[in-house]
Parts: structure tokens; C-alpha cells; sequence
């Protein structure tokens, strides 16, 4: 068992889109709360003001004051229900997810080592995160639900979130970028701020399928109305999308071919899911990979890959862990640690490394003196069969 | 977390609804309704005839000063939320790095939906290993898939504290048990025997702790004699609130039966030559226990320094690991520094000191003899043993 303690900065360095992702959630519940607000009082002001003029002059209908005040509150009684509405199935669910998710991270800051239960059920749970994470990514949506109805971590993750990105990536295969651009305008400041064109390029892809399909005046009122905007930073490519219509979709000229593969559409899902990650603060590759890349990179030996060194216990001997960790470098080692094959457990002075006289097979005192209190005093070598006296072993010195 | 937490607790009584709320300005909630009666009042008069102009002046004021208020809550909000914003970007600085895509061709997708969907099965999720399965394009054999499945069962059977699925799989596997000298079948003797012992009579009491112990221990005398007679002589402790003030209290603890779970996984797992911890838990602590965080660090300091480090040979760095997770041993020579191989070897000379083959070839004087660079000893390099760890 370990005695360090647990690295609190290390486990951190995950979480951040744990914690995030909660944090933007509400901040749009907040948006949405702004913009009705505006709305509706916005109008009952404008109500308001209307009728206290109208009044003044002559020409006023008290039936029409009465009207006009009904309508505001209308209007009011509107937006309480709203907000009502919003704070109990938007707000207050975020906020708790947010707290959970909090506690859940103060939770493992306040354990001490890696041996406490508790961090054991935790990394348990951590392991079921990123499960569902990566399932998400993988378009494995049931799994997901089932790991988190089963271990009951479902303010743990982020099903929704991934299936509004399902949603708007399967609208994009199907060549719909109306979902995408609702998206985009949902958070267009923010998209904006992080100097993201996704907006831009699915405009543009709309404005393709309208020459594909011949359509060159609608083309035409379609730049006009939202290519254009963006003419400080992209001219070239709407001048380019301009002389498009000049070229049928069979074209062989190398620009506008390329306008007018369809390929564009995939890697219009790639900027997509990339711009939606970035704005929920998700790496681009899915939490487990990182972790085992690091985690791999951490064991991998040569010695994890042949056989007379393999062993058992080690994740990167599996054949198909280590497979994988053919992606990842070495774990790099400056000083020799010595690890008996019989008990796993690493020698030194007070558990000396003990060599076979004949072979030089190495094991702990540990072991093999318990071999030798099962044996009147015989050890013998498990690799070799060799055998002999526990006091003919020779004792190694490792610097 | 507790600053993000102080600031999250802010926003909720904000945000809550309006009884609890609290803040400077009046809640929504309140200032809509206060709103409400002023137009409820308003329409009274027009109703009734008794409105003035100045009525309605005061209604296009009010309504000014309601819509004022509920900005004001809503500045209130936002603030909150921008100091939760501002408590998460001071606890975290650093983000997570960007990494070229991984596992990303056919073979190492397909390795790594297998690993995941053993990851399930042996852990006993087999609800959601099917599902993953259908899901994806792994093959599990049935063979491998009831072999995790027994292991799910007893393990549960385990936890509800009925220890026999057990005990009739350790006595089929005595024999490989008893190779790898692993007590199991005696701890799960033990286990039945202390739960005979503290429950009460026809059933449980000491008569039926020592018929049991009859039948049962006979076998394991060799190999566990003093725990046999303790636990023996802990009869002679009973009733149970004496016995948990005695020196066999730890038998009286329901701790004692806990560790019978994992002891019985780790041998299940060693009969069907998989390793004792679940390995892609093993890999995920390893990288997300501060693995990532080093490598990541090493890699900016390069960064810094311009030197290029590539990233499919080794690390840059030592990453410390835990004893448990040392599975193979490493000779680093102490003259060299260089790490053993099959070609440059360990060699073990006559004192007891080992360093590789070629630093004992330069080290040779002529005639064959090596001075140890650590101890006066003098020995003949043809006598250096060479070692395997
Ligand atoms: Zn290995
Ligand atoms: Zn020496």
C-alpha cells in the first residue's frame, strides 16, 4: 500500500470542465432571464408611457386605458410565470448540480491519502465519469444513461449537454445548418469573444447549396444579407463564393471544386463539436484518454513487452492495455528499484534481494526464507526449478 | 472549493424564490407583484371613474421604478454569478492540455472497446456491459463472460454475507490456491466460524462454533495453528459485549469479514491469470493522480527552453509511483547511470555489489581482476554472476 498523499493539484487539473460546465449552464438560465425581463417590462413600459400621453390629450377613452393597463398586466403576470417557470426546471437544477459537483470536489480535496476508503469510492466514481464521457463522445448515448442511472452519478455528468451537441451534428449530416445556427446565435457574444468562425462557414456552406442547387439569385440575397457582415475579416472567401455561381458543381477548377465537396459538411462537425467544446471549457480528446495516456506512459517498460519479463499485475503487460500504450513514450527512471516476482513487493535493506548461486535469479529474503520455514531450510527457484540451501544464496548490494 | 462554494451559496439565496431570497434590492418576485397591485389599482380607478391624469403619470413612474428594482436584482445576479466565475478561475489555472487524437486507428478503437467492455464485466456492471456491447462491435466470449459472471455472483453473495458460493469455489481450487500459499479457504472458515460464534443459540453460540471448528479446521493446522487457537480461546471470552473488550475484540468486528471481497476477486482474477487490481482503474488513478499534471509541467518547461522532446520514446521525466504499482524492476548501474538490457546485463561481483556488464569490462585490470568502486573488495571479473530481478 502506498503511504504518499494524495496529489490534490494533479486530480485537479481534470476537473475544470466538471465544474465548469454547470457554472455556463446557468449563466445561459441567466441570459434567458435578461432577455424576457427586457421584453415584457420593456413593453409595460412603453404601455405605461403611452397611455399617461394619451391621457393628456383631449381625444382620451378611458375604455382604452383600461385596456391597455389589462394588457400589461398581461404582460406581467407573463413574465412571473416565466421566471417561475425557468428558475424550477432551469435554475434551481443547475444551481444543485452546481453544489454537487462542488462538494464533490471539496470532497477529495479534504482526504489525505490514496489508501482512505472514501478516495477509493471516489476514484471509483471518477472512473464512472469518464465512462460516460467518453461513451458520449462515442456515440454510445445508452451506455452513458446506463452508467449513470446505475451508479447514480447523473448530476455527475453531462448527458444533456452531449445530446443537444447529438442533435446538432446529426442535423449537420443530414446538411442542416439551421440547428447549428441557432446554436450560434445563442452564443454569438461568446463565439465572438473566442474569435470563432463557425458562424461564418456555416453561412457559407448554406450559400453553396444554394448554387449547387442553381438557385444563383437567392445566392446573390442570401450574401447580401449574411456573408456580407463579415466582409472586414473575410472578403477573399466572399469574393470567391461570388464567382462560385460562375461554375457548375461539376466544375474541375480547384477552388470551387473544393467549395462544392461535400466533404466540407464533415468538417463542418469537426469546427462544430470543436466550437461547442471549447465554449463549455471540454478538452477536445475525452477525459479517459488523457488519463490513461498519462497513466500508461507512467508504467510502460520494455519489460512490459516480453514475455520471460511480463507480469500479471502490470496494466501495460495486458496485451490490449498494451497495445494501446504503443501510443505513449517510456516511463523514465533514473534509479534502480528492485521488485521481488514472488511477493510484488519492492526490496531493500531491511527485504535484501537474494540471488540463486547458479542462475542468478533474483528474489526477496521475504520469500524465500518463507520458502525455506515450508521447506527444512530448501529454497527453490520457481523460474528454473533449481534448488538449494537458503544459506548458499548470495546477498546483493544495490546502489 | 470552499471559495467557489462561498459564492455559489450567495448566488442561491439570490436566486431562490422569493421567500428565501435575499438581497439588497427587493426580490423579482416582489417587485413584479408590488407591480401587479399598482396596476390592479390603477385599473380599479379607470374603472370606476375616479382616475386623474396624473393617475396615469404616476403608473408610467412606478412602473419605471418596479423595472428599475428588478434590474438592480438582476445587476445583483450577475454579480454573484461573475464572483463564482472569478473563485473557479483562481482555483483553476492551469487547463487541460491538448493532445493530438488518441487510440484513434481501427485496431486501437477496437482494443480499447474491449478493454472498456471488461472493464464492466469485472467490475460486476454486467447491465452495462451488455448494453456497451450492443452498442459497440466487441465480441466477449461466453466462455469469459460467465467466468465474470460467477465472480459477480459470489462477490455479491459475499457482501450479503453468505460466504458459501465462496468457500465452494475455494475448495475446487484448493490446489491453486494452496500453490500460491493464499489463506482464503481458512479466512472464509474463519468467517463462518466467528458468525456461528456471536450469534445466538439453537443456531449460532459456542456448541455450534466448536462443531463447526470440528469439521472444518482440521485441514488448516498446519498452516494456521496460532489463529486456530485463538480462535479458540476466544470462547472462552463469550458473551459477545465481554469478548469486545477483550484482546479477540477484532473478531467481534464486522471489519474482520470486509477484506474477504477483495482477497476473493484478487484469487479469482490470479485462477484466470488476470492481475489482482482492475487495470484500467490502476492506469486512470496513476494518470489523473498527478501523472498528467508532471508530464505536462516537464512539457512546458521544455517548451520554455526550446529543446524538443519526442513524444513516442520516453518521458522526459520520472514519474514517482506508488510501491503498489511497481510491477517490474529497473537496474539503473551506479557507475553508468545507464539503465541494464539484455546486452549490458547486471552482473553480480564477489562482494555483493552489482553494475552492468560493459562498466565491469572497463573497470577490468589486467588480469582478469575488478576492483568494486564501492568496498575494497577485489574480485576476478570471469566470477561475476549475472543476475535477473
Ligand atoms: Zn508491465
Ligand atoms: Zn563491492
Amino acid at each position: 500500500m502506498s503511504t504518499g498523499k494524495l496529489n490534490t493539484e494533479g486530480i485537479m487539473l481534470f476537473e475544470q470542465p466538471f465544474a465548469r460546465v454547470p457554472y455556463e449552464n446557468y449563466r445561459k438560465v441567466f441570459r434567458t432571464s435578461q432577455k424576457s425581463i427586457e421584453k415584457e417590462l420593456g413593453s409595460v413600459q412603453t404601455a405605461a408611457n403611452d397611455i399617461a400621453k394619451r391621457t393628456k390629450s383631449a381625444d382620451s377613452d378611458p375604455e382604452d386605458a383600461v385596456k391597455a393597463v389589462e394588457g400589461m398586466i398581461t404582460r406581467v403576470e407573463n413574465l412571473k410565470r416565466k421566471l417561475a417557470d425557468l428558475q424550477s426546471s432551469a435554475g434551481t437544477p443547475t444551481i444543485d448540480v452546481m453544489r454537487e459537483r462542488f462538494k464533490h470536489l471539496k470532497n477529495v480535496e479534504d482526504m489525505q491519502t490514496p489508501n482512505d476508503p472514501e478516495f477509493t469510492r471516489w476514484a471509483d466514481t471518477r472512473l464512472d465519469r469518464w465512462l460516460v464521457d467518453w461513451s458520449l463522445r462515442n456515440g454510445k448515448e445508452k451506455t452513458a444513461k446506463m452508467i449513470a442511472d446505475d451508479r447514480g452519478v447523473e448530476r455527475l455528468v453531462d448527458i444533456d449537454l452531449f445530446s443537444d451537441i447529438r442533435r446538432i451534428e446529426d442535423a449537420l449530416k443530414q446538411r442542416s445548418c439551421t440547428e447549428a445556427l441557432a446554436w450560434c446565435s445563442e452564443n454569438k457574444s461568446a463565439l465572438r469573444k473566442a474569435k470563432n468562425t463557425l458562424e461564418f462557414d456555416l453561412r457559407l456552406q448554406e450559400y453553396i447549396e444554394l448554387a449547387r442547387a442553381g438557385k444563383n439569385l437567392e445566392a446573390i440575397a442570401y450574401s447580401k444579407k449574411h456573408l456580407l457582415p463579415w466582409q472586414e475579416t473575410h472578403l477573399p472567401q466572399i469574393r470567391q463564393a461570388a464567382a462560385l455561381l460562375c461554375y457548375p458543381p461539376t466544375t474541375t477548377c480547384t477552388p470551387y471544386k473544393r467549395l462544392y465537396d461535400t466533404s466540407r459538411w464533415d468538417a463542418l462537425i469537426q469546427s462544430f463539436r470543436l466550437a461547442i467544446y471549447n465554449l463549455s471549457t471540454l478538452p477536445s480528446e475525452p477525459l479517459l484518454h488523457l488519463a490513461m495516456y498519462a497513466g500508461l506512459a507512467s508504467l510502460k517498460l520494455p519489460a512490459c513487452y516480453d514475455q520471460q519479463t511480463k507480469n500479471v499485475d502490470c496494466p501495460v503487460c495486458d496485451p490490449s492495455l498494451g497495445k494501446l500504450a504503443e501510443e505513449v513514450p517510456f516511463s523514465h527512471h533514473v534509479n534502480s528499484t528492485i521488485v521481488c516476482r514472488i511477493t510484488g513487493r519492492i526490496m531493500d535493506e531491511d527485504n535484501m534481494p537474494m540471488a540463486f548461486p547458479t542462475n542468478g535469479q533474483v528474489y526477496s529474503r521475504e520469500a524465500l526464507e518463507d520458502m525455506a520455514a515450508r521447506n527444512n531450510g530448501a529454497v527453490n527457484d520457481p523460474q528454473t526449478g533449481e534448488t538449494c540451501e537458503f544459506s548458499a544464496l548470495r546477498r546483493l548490494f544495490i546502489s | 472549493m470552499d471559495a467557489p462554494l462561498k459564492e455559489l451559496a450567495k448566488l442561491q439565496k439570490l436566486a431562490g424564490d422569493s421567500s428565501s431570497s435575499k438581497g439588497k434590492s427587493p426580490s423579482i418576485n416582489d417587485s413584479l407583484d408590488s407591480l401587479l397591485q399598482s396596476l390592479q389599482e390603477v385599473k380599479d380607478r379607470l374603472q370606476v371613474g375616479t382616475a386623474t391624469d396624473e393617475t396615469l403619470t404616476i403608473l408610467s413612474k412606478t412602473v419605471e421604478s418596479r423595472k428599475k428594482e428588478v434590474d438592480e436584482r438582476q445587476k445583483e445576479v450577475y454579480n454573484a454569478l461573475a464572483k463564482i466565475g472569478k473563485a473557479l478561475d483562481k482555483k483553476f489555472q492551469t487547463p487541460l492540455p491538448t493532445y493530438a487524437p488518441l487510440f484513434q486507428s481501427e485496431s486501437a478503437h477496437a482494443t480499447l472497446e474491449r478493454t472498456i467492455a471488461l472493464h464492466f464485466l469485472r467490475t460486476g456492471q454486467s447491465k452495462t456491459a451488455e448494453t456497451f456491447i450492443e452498442e459497440s462491435n466487441v465480441d466477449i466470449d461466453a466462455d469469459t463472460r460467465l467466468k465474470f459472471k460467477e465472480l459477480h455472483e459470489i462477490v455479491t453473495a459475499l457482501k450479503e454475507q453468505d460466504i458459501g458460493p465462496a468457500l465452494e469455489w475455494a475448495e475446487r481450487n484448493r490446489t491453486f490456491l494452496q500453490k500460491r500459499s493464499s489463506p482464503l479457504e481458512f479466512l472464509l472458515h474463519r468467517s463462518r466460524y466467528t458468525r456461528y460464534l456471536l450469534s445466538p443459540p439453537p443456531d449460532g453460540g459456542d456448541c455450534a462454533a466448536i462443531t463447526y471448528a470440528k469439521s472444518y479446521f482440521p485441514p488448516f493446522y498446519s498452516q494456521h495453528e496460532p489463529e486456530i487457537r485463538r480462535l479458540m480461546c476466544c470462547l472462552l471470552y463469550l458473551p459477545v459485549s465481554r469478548l469486545q473488550t477483550s484482546p479477540y475484540a477484532d473478531l467481534a468486528s464486522p471489519s474482520m469479514h470486509l477484506d474477504l471481497e477483495p482477497m476473493f476477486a484478487k484469487e479469482y482474477c490470479a485462477s484466470l491469470g488476470m492481475s489482482r487490481q482492475v487495470p484500467l482503474r490502476v492506469v486512470g488513478d496513476i494518470g489523473g493522480g498527478g501523472a498528467l499534471a508532471r508530464i505536462e509541467k516537464a512539457r512546458s518547461v521544455m517548451r520554455e527552453r526550446k529543446s524538443e522532446w519526442s513524444h513516442t520514446e520516453e518521458l522526459p521525466i520520472e514519474i514517482p509511483l506508488p510501491p503498489e504499482n511497481r510491477y517490474h524492476s529497473i537496474f539503473a548501474c551506479p557507475v553508468s547511470k545507464e539503465q541494464s538490457t539484455d546486452q549490458n546485463p547486471p552482473m553480480l561481483m564477489g562482494c555483493g555489489h552489482v553494475i552492468t556488464k560493459d562498466s565491469l569490462q572497463k573497470l577490468s585490470k589486467p588480469g582478469g581482476r575488478v576492483k568494486c568502486p564501492y568496498c575494497p573488495v577485489e574480485s576476478q571479473v570471469g566470477a561475476a554472476l549475472r543476475v535477473h530481478f
